[in-house]
Formats: structure tokens, C-alpha cells, sequence
């Protein structure tokens, strides 16, 4: 194993640490009578709903869809059509069932591609073995052809 | 899990040359309300999925239109289709929602479609 295989791992572990959901207070296997109705609602809600959350202002910005998002689109509702999920489901699995870390955390059509993958494995239409050897042989070719 | 032989195409047989949520039309029954009834929003469980928002709960709204029949999302949402409910758009002035709505905006109205179960007369 390459040293640069450690470095990524270890930022991975650093990283992981930045990402915790902000409630300011430690947190981790909480035993059962410290969580009371009130936080077993907030940790239980669907995390989409932000309705009259407190939150600051944020700039409001025109973005033009890239092509891998507009591909992300078609590949999501060629699923629909062939019956893999309905819309109610994707919205379910992109919204909620992601976390909060990653419902605020990703881009929109991050989201989109992640639970795209997910439901292929869920549903078992793929492995996840040949999905992770799927992207590995992207990533490799990837790494042939480009500076990165 | 899944169901026993499921038929993944079902809602593409079921929706294709006529439409969603059209094509649940007639399998929801008689609606509960009609246009411009005082409904209240309850407050019910939403562990796992909902699309029915916190911030109207409680708060008594009224009746504008009966918009569709279709499952409900709760349902919905792992492809369950087998029942229909009837799904209402309701009115709230904005002053009820929230506690902080400045009163010189008195008539500000915020509008939301919610299914039947949701709902309870006020």
C-alpha cells in the first residue's frame, strides 16, 4: 500500500470529524434517558423538511446545468420508466434517506447519482462487487488520461 | 422486502397515454371536505417519510380546491400504490404559521396541498 493511500485516509478521518450534524453538545451512543421527545422528533424528522428552520440569509445564484447533470436527469428517469422506482421513491431516497450530513452537505445532482447508484444495488440489479469494480476500472483509465 | 412477484412495471402499464396522478381518478371515494371547509393539520407521526411540512401543523386553514387523487407519499415513496386518497390544497394566512409575522402584512396567505389523512375538521 502507497503512503499517498495513507495520507488519503487519514484526511478521509480528519474529515469525517468536520462533518459531524451541529448539535452542540457530545454526542456520541447517548444513553437512552438523555434523549427526550423533543431531540428523538428532531433526530427522526425527514431531514428535507426545513421549513421555518432558523438559518442566515444565503445569495440567491443562477447556476446552468453541466452535462453530467443533465445526463445524472436521464439516467434517473430511464429508472422511472423501466419501473426501478417511482418519483416518490427517488425523492425519498435523495431527501431523506441520504442524512442530514449529506441532504446539506452534497450538490443537488450529487445527490441524484448517489441514490441513482443505490437503488441498482438496493434492488439488487447490480452487486455492489461489480459497481466498486466498475469504478475503479473508470478511475484507473482516468488516471491514464488526465493530468489529475 | 419485496413483494411477492412484483410487477415493476405496474405504474408505467397503469399511467402511460393518460398520466400521473390522473390515473388514480375514482379509487379514493368521497372526499372528507369540500371547497372552503376550515380544516386543522394534524400532528401525526412522519418517522421515515412524509412531505406534509411541521410548520402548518396545528394551524386551521381553508378548502381552496380538491386537487387529485393519488397515494399518498408515505406510501408511496416504497411503491405502494394500492390506495388512493383524496389530496386537498388549503389556505393559511401566514399570521397563524408564524409566531413573528408582523401584523402589516395581516393578509398574506401561504397555500400547501395535503392528503386526506392530514387533515381534520377545525
Amino acid at each position: 500500500m502507497s503512503s499517498s493511500t495513507r495520507e488519503r485516509v487519514l484526511r478521509h478521518i480528519n474529515t469525517v470529524g468536520l462533518l459531524q450534524p451541529a448539535l452542540h453538545q457530545a454526542t456520541h451512543a447517548p444513553y437512552p434517558d438523555t434523549i427526550d421527545h423533543t431531540l428523538y422528533r428532531a433526530y427522526t424528522r425527514g431531514v428535507h423538511d426545513v421549513g421555518g428552520e432558523p438559518d442566515v440569509p444565503i445569495q440567491w445564484e443562477e447556476k446552468e446545468e453541466e452535462q453530467w447533470e443533465l445526463n445524472t436527469f436521464a439516467t434517473c428517469e430511464c429508472l422511472a420508466w423501466r419501473g426501478v422506482w417511482n418519483a416518490e421513491e427517488r425523492r425519498r431516497r435523495q431527501n431523506v434517506d441520504v442524512g442530514q450530513t449529506v441532504y446539506l452537505g452534497l450538490p443537488y445532482y450529487g445527490r441524484w447519482l448517489l441514490t441513482a447508484a443505490r437503488i441498482l444495488v438496493d434492488k439488487q440489479y447490480v452487486t455492489l462487487t461489480e459497481l466498486v469494480n466498475k469504478i475503479e476500472e473508470v478511475k484507473k483509465r482516468h488516471e491514464q488520461n488526465s493530468s489529475r | 422486502m419485496s413483494k411477492i412477484h412484483h410487477d415493476r412495471t405496474h405504474h408505467a402499464k397503469k399511467a402511460t397515454n393518460i398520466g400521473d396522478p390522473q390515473c388514480f381518478k375514482g379509487e379514493a371515494g368521497a372526499p372528507k371536505f369540500k371547497v372552503g371547509d376550515r380544516v386543522r393539520v394534524k400532528d401525526l407521526p412522519d418517522l421515515f417519510y412524509t412531505r406534509t411540512q411541521t410548520y402548518p401543523r396545528g394551524v386551521v386553514g381553508t378548502v381552496t380546491v380538491l386537487v387529485y387523487e393519488s397515494p399518498a407519499p408515505e406510501d408511496e415513496a416504497w411503491d405502494n400504490t394500492d390506495k388512493s386518497e383524496w389530496f386537498y390544497s388549503v389556505k393559511f394566512r401566514q399570521k397563524d404559521i408564524w409566531p413573528d409575522y408582523h401584523d402589516l402584512y395581516a393578509n398574506d396567505t401561504l397555500e400547501t396541498e395535503l392528503s386526506e389523512r392530514w387533515l381534520e375538521k377545525a
